[in-house]
């Protein structure tokens, strides 16, 4: 017996290995995408490369299959060179972290800088900056985007000459160092300290900072002011995607251009006609010939602003020397003259662009705001001066920008591989210049330049008793699964406990009287409701018992609450399944009572005139009931079946339901802890009734 | 030669007829096999008179009419979209019983679910014979294959697939037949076993025959009886799964009209007081699955009490 129970255990396991497998495969082959899934239809491709890459998507499925069966912590604790752990904490959150020297420790990127999180003993955190931690990267993939950069930087035309030859010294001792002999890491982060140091005192965090203003600022701009707006629009309609410029922003467009001809009109009443011109282009929906025609305009319009049009388009570009340039022009009398029309429209447009940058840069705004000033007050000699200093301002700014730029890729990349506060294993990068798309719960889309680029979501592994985080709601699948199968259980075991004595005994009773009315009666209504779907049971006692007799509730609305706090709300979910497998266990047990009293045995009995009650009790009972047990306890199969049906229809929040959604987002995760829970269930009961039939059928030894 | 084979033809003719004639009488002996019949031929009629039967197209949508109870415009009702029950109804039958819809616009005569058990009948019967007749090895692979099967929780391997696949006729046709096939191929091969060991498959061994030959020729039409009952039970818990797989959103893709969909749609509104679109394609899809048992159980009691 025991070497039997202990061949079917292995059996089930094979079984679960088989399933777990074919739902692997399945799953895989499947179309669809989770990430939309989870996610909606609307997010971008980074997006959904970073939700993969956050849960292990993006690996060779053997491996993802691997880790789900046998957990990731060990290849972690490899890749990292420390042993990691997984915690509860008091709230009940699963959190993995690293373990070093007794003390367990996790990390997290602010910026550039690595910060280290160590849980005390009294469960509080202790955070600590930890740059130290840092590594070099691949010295010799470093090495060749390096050479790639220089070329780059030859030909930035921001840079200034001094600049440049600076960023060039010091990335050609970074250069000499990669190339260097001695790779080891120690050797190179020793080298390195110096030239990074010399490059990272080119960097001005504060005018990185104002880069991002003046760009939004220029922004801005081009939206408040009617002239510089209309010129843009020029500037879209040229750009190679303007065959992609939806209807709406063309009509926005067409607004824009009605709005400037109508401030222009006064001045310029042969431009303000070519721009309403274009406008009236644009209204219908003919880009081209209203570009044609702005192609003219846009020149004129561009020197009555002064250039203020191409300067603001210079900003928000950051190509800081072409408008440095225009300013130049404008501070040259040689250039631009300034006559009455430039004079009507200059001061407002250079006004509306020194308040707008007043927040990036107040040295320079003020030193327009002074030109502006200067002009209002007809003294053209003193505001072309002013604006002459603007420019050299606004030259040493952009000069401070382009430094920083071009010296941070300079940079050798870091790397390290450490543990997050989202439980990953996670490859932090800084100094590429790769953007990352990260998903931070509770904030949303953060996108980074740096960060992590390699993910290893930690899991213990299946069979160590953790089948993972559910893609649908990050947490982990063990949770709800077990609430799930225990609702679940409550709902088979109160229709198990009912439909058994009662099928039984109905079933018993239409043997005795076979062919006779009530026979007719039981078996005949038993088959309707058996055959019925589950579903359409379970709509006819809603409309019944819920809809019109209003008796008990027609749905079920636990919440967090265990069923048992709501008894009323079982009764239909019961009954249907009560009424479904009422006449299956009812027909099996009539067909074999039915074959028992025809057996030569009971014949033998009745001749010798034993009594008729006695006979039943005593000699046909217990050679009846040996079919239908069994066959009842192989319908489990079937009946879970019946159990998700019937949930369906309730809302009932068992393991049933939770699988089909499970199944309709593709959670992989959820659908194989399911799947292996359910098959678990349908083979040990399998298993149960052989041995019930083994006690019940003392012929049945099994060896 | 060629008349005297002719008389035997001839001869043979009418009494093949009666002995057709009187296996099919068989039906009117029982009145619970007839009563079933009736419910099925309705469903059958029905279905393939569907255009003939209401002016309404099956997703024609109305939104002046929601959730109509029934009335003399629509017979039945109409749902929350204003289509009219009735056409819906009888459309869904056609789906089940008479068309499979392959595609927009191709479609084969035969309804899904008969698909389906054909499907699986046709593999389940060949894994069957090749375990049955050829044994060995071969036996056991098919039958622990099946075992494997048979442990898979049924309505599992129904979200899966159909998850899996996507929601279309022809997917709904797989899922009922690879959920089929386990318990086809025991059957046959059970008769498989029984029938081996007759004197006739010996004389085709003799013969020389192939073992294709003698498994679909010689074995396969002598156990059909037995396989036919089980196929017409089956036809039931196919319809019964197709049902089943609407409801839970894994049937045929909207609009079309679906038995288990319309019943899953339906459903949000009885408690608010319009039961209508619930009500009937649950009627229709019980009437039918009991009225095909009702028809197998009769005919199997009717031909057993002749045995």
């Amino acid at each position: 017996m025991a070497k039997f129970i202990v061949r079917r255990l292995l059996l089930m396991l094979l079984t679960m290995l088989l399933v777990s497998v074919a739902v692997f495969v399945i799953t895989e082959a499947a179309p669809g995408n989770v990430a939309r899934n989870v996610l909606g239809i609307h997010i971008t491709p980074e997006q959904e490369a970073s939700f993969l890459a956050q849960n292990g998507l993006d690996k060779p499925m053997l491996q993802r299959y691997f880790s789900w069966l046998a957990g990731t912590d060990w290849r972690v604790s490899n890749t990292i060179g420390m042993s990691v752990k997984r915690i509860t904490t008091e709230e009940g959150f699963t959190e993995w972290w690293a373990v070093e020297d007794g003390t367990v420790i996790r990390w997290k990127l602010e910026g550039e800088d690595l910060i280290a999180q160590r849980r005390q003993p009294d469960g509080s955190v202790q955070e600590v900056v930890e740059n130290e931690r840092w590594q070099v990267k691949d010295p010799a993939i470093e090495a060749e985007r390096l050479r790639e950069y220089r070329a780059q930087i030859l030909e930035n035309a921001q840079l200034s000459e001094a600049d440049r030859q600076a960023i060039l010294q010091e990335l050609d001792r970074i250069l000499g160092i990669l190339e260097g002999q001695d790779q080891s890491q120690a050797t190179l982060l020793a080298a390195l300290a110096a030239p990074e140091a010399a490059l990272e005192t080119m960097i001005d965090a504060e005018a990185a900072q104002s880069k991002e203003t003046v760009q939004q600022v220029a922004k801005e701009v081009a939206k408040q002011d009617n002239l510089i707006q209309a010129f843009l629009v020029h500037r879209d309609l040229s750009a190679p995607t303007a065959d992609q410029i939806d209807q709406q922003s063309l009509q926005t467009m067409a607004r824009r251009l009605n709005q400037a001809a109508e401030a222009i009109q006064s001045l310029n009443p042969g431009l303000a006609d070519q721009l309403a011109q274009a406008a009236e282009h644009l209204t219908a929906k003919d880009a081209a010939a209203a570009r044609e025609v702005l192609d003219g305009a846009a020149q004129t319009l561009d020197a009555l602003l002064g250039g203020m049009g191409a300067f603001v388009d210079a900003l928000e570009s950051g190509n800081y020397r072409q408008a440095v340039g225009i300013l130049r022009d404008l501070s040259d009398p040689a250039q631009i003259p300034l006559d009455s029309a430039r004079l009507a429209v200059l001061p407002d447009t250079l006004e509306s662009v020194a308040e707008a940058l007043e927040g990036a840069n107040p040295e320079f705004s003020e030193t327009l705001l002074g030109a502006v000033e200067s002009l209002r007050a007809g003294n053209t000699g003193e505001a072309r001066q002013t604006i002459g200093a603007a420019a050299d301002i606004l030259e040493e700014f952009g000069e401070t920008i382009a430094r920083g730029d071009a010296a941070g890729p300079a940079r050798v990349a870091r790397k390290f591989w450490g543990i997050d506060t989202q439980n990953h294993a996670v490859r932090w990068e800084k100094g590429t210049d790769k953007e990352v798309w990260r998903l931070v719960p509770g904030s949303g889309w953060l996108a980074t330049s740096g960060g992590p680029v390699e993910y290893i979501p930690l899991q213990k592994g299946l069979i160590r008793g953790d089948p993972g985080l559910s893609l649908r709601t990050g947490r982990p699948v063990a949770d709800l699964l077990f609430t799930r199968l225990r609702n679940s259980l409550i709902l088979a075991g109160i229709a198990f406990v009912i439909v058994m004595p009662l099928a039984l005994v109905m079933g018993l009773i239409a043997g005795l009287n076979e062919g006779k009315l009530l026979d007719r009666i039981l078996s005949i209504g038993g088959m309707m409701f058996s055959v019925t779907p589950e579903f359409a049971t379970g709509i006819f006692l809603i409309l019944i018992f819920a809809s019109w007799l209003k008796l008990v509730p027609g749905a079920t609305v636990f919440g967090e609450d265990a069923p048992w706090t709501r008894p009323d709300m079982l009764v239909l979910p019961v009954l249907t399944l009560t009424l479904v497998e009422l006449g299956y266990v009812l027909r099996i047990t009539r067909a074999s009572m039915v074959e028992v009293m025809k057996a030569p045995y009971i014949r033998t009995a009745f001749l010798k005139g034993l009594p008729y009650r006695r006979i039943v009790v005593k000699h046909a009972l217990r050679n009846a009931l040996m079919a239908p047990i069994t066959v009842i306890m192989l319908h489990v199969n079937w009946l879970l079946g019946g159990i998700v049906v019937v949930e369906v229809i309730f809302g009932y929040p068992g393991l049933g339901s939770y699988l089909l959604s499970s199944a309709l987002f593709k959670d992989f995760n959820a659908i194989e802890g399911g799947a292996i829970i359910l098959v678990a269930v349908a083979v040990s009961t399998q298993l149960l009734a052989d041995i019930v039939y083994t006690f019940l059928n003392p012929r049945i030894r099994y060896g | 030669m060629a008349t005297s084979e002719q008389t035997i033809k001839a001869s043979a003719q009418p009494s093949r007829w009666r002995n057709a004639w009187e296996k099919i009488s068989i039906i009117f002996e029982s009145k619970i096999a007839l009563v079933g019949l009736v419910i099925v031929l309705f469903w059958v009629l029905v279905a393939i008179f569907a255009p003939l039967l209401t002016p309404y197209s099956p997703t024609e949508q109305d939104y002046t009419a929601q959730n109509q109870g029934p009335s003399g415009a629509h017979p039945l009702g109409t749902d929350s979209l204003g289509r009219d029950i009735w056409s819906r109804l009888i459309y869904g039958a056609r789906v089940v019983l008479v068309v499979l819809p392959v595609s927009e616009s191709f479609w084969l005569p035969g309804g899904t679910a008969l698909w389906g058990v054909f499907l699986g009948l046709l593999i389940g019967s060949t894994l069957g014979l090749l375990g049955g007749y050829v044994g060995g090895w071969v036996d056991e692979v098919v039958m622990r294959l099946l075992d494997a099967m048979m442990a898979f929780p049924v309505i599992l391997l129904y979200m899966i697939i159909i998850a899996a696949f996507g929601a279309s006729a022809t997917n709904v046709v797989l899922a009922i037949a690879i959920v089929g096939i386990p318990g086809i191929a025991r059957l046959v091969r059970s008769l498989t076993l029984d029938i081996r060991t007759r004197d006739y498959i010996r004389a085709a061994e003799t013969r020389g025959e192939s073992v294709w030959y003698i498994m679909f020729v010689e074995i396969l039409p002598n156990a059909r009886g037995p396989i036919i009952i089980d196929a017409m039970l089956r036809v039931g818990y196919a319809i019964f799964a197709m049902g089943t797989l609407g409801f839970l959103g894994l049937g045929l893709p909207p609009p079309s009209p679906d038995w288990g969909s319309m019943v899953a749609k339906g459903r949000q509104f009885i408690l608010s007081g319009s039961p209508w679109a619930a009500l009937w394609p649950s009627i229709a899809i019980a009437s039918l699955v009991v009225g095909l048992n009702l028809f197998a159980d009769g005919l199997s009691e009717e031909s057993l009490r002749y045995q």
